[in-house]
């Protein structure tokens, strides 16, 4: 940069004045670099913004699968199915355990009592 | 593969382990508690009072040395039906002989069976006791029902063509 006198008192009248502030703003906007801007950079920043303003797009079909996964992973809910499963499972095979049982007895009964000769 | 596919599957064969798992511990119990005794069906179906079962039981203790015996005539008789059946081509008189002689032993055997069941019928209560006769009854004496109804029926039909 060079040195020049900008002192505005050196003497001089006003529109020496005027002079020497347009030469000092020339200066100072020269001393500011600013880098250049990428191409189209505005046009981006105003996609940006548009992106960021609209709503999450979701793929379809999906939604409904992380949603269900969702509501599986709620350790309260996980809880409870695995009750129910387990006592619906026990209920089950209690009730299948007694026929077959049932079934197993009345066939060592007739076993004993009539043998397979005379059936 | 997705994320939430994968969580779902496992919960879905967790949960089908559980069940499943549950199933048979349920059958497994209920079945091993179950008592291995010759006569518990009775007491369990026909809901008999220790009483009624002691007599049974006595019964029973009494028939079962007279079945055997039956049973052992009956296999001895079978054994001299296929001896007389040994190489002959035809139902000679003497292998008729023992058919007829089995066949009487098998009847024999079925009156005593029946008999033993009516005694047992009557040291239940009435409406037990009436069913328990009709079920052994069916038991013992329908497999031969079926095997003729099943025959006469397919003769039926043979005779049609």
């Amino acid at each position: 940069m060079n040195k020049e006198n900008i002192n505005p008192d050196s003497g001089c009248a006003g529109g020496f004045a005027e002079a020497s502030d347009a030469r000092l703003g020339a200066l100072l906007r020269e001393s500011r670099v600013s880098p250049a801007l990428p191409p189209r950079f505005q046009e981006g920043v105003w996609r940006r913004i548009e992106e960021a303003a609209a709503p999450v797009k979701v793929t379809g079909g999906i939604t409904w699968l992380d949603a269900l996964a969702t509501l599986v992973l709620r350790p309260r809910l996980a809880m409870a199915t695995a009750a129910v499963l387990m006592v619906a499972g026990a209920l089950l095979g209690v009730r299948e355990g007694n026929q077959i049982a049932k079934q197993d007895a009345q066939a060592r009964y007739l076993a004993v009592v009539a043998p397979n000769s005379l059936r | 593969m997705n994320r939430s596919l994968v969580i779902l599957l496992g919960a879905l064969v967790l949960g089908a382990a559980l069940f499943g798992g549950s199933y048979f511990a349920g059958q497994r119990a209920c079945r091993m508690t179950r008592s291995a005794d010759d006569l518990s069906w009775l007491r369990d179906e026909f809901h008999l009072s220790d009483a009624e079962m002691a007599r049974i039981q006595k019964l029973h203790e009494g028939y079962l040395p007279k079945c055997a015996e039956m049973c052992a005539k009956i296999a001895a008789k079978k054994s001299e039906l296929e001896m007389a059946l040994n190489g002959t081509t035809n139902v000679n008189p003497v292998a008729q002989q023992k058919l007829a002689e089995l066949a009487a032993l098998r009847a024999q055997c079925q009156a005593q069976m029946l008999q033993h069941f009516i005694e047992v019928s009557q040291t239940m209560p009435p409406e037990p006791g009436r069913r328990y006769l009709a079920e052994m009854q069916r038991l013992t004496l329908g497999f031969h029902e079926q095997t003729e109804q099943s025959m006469s029926e397919s003769a039926g039909h043979e005779h049609h063509h």
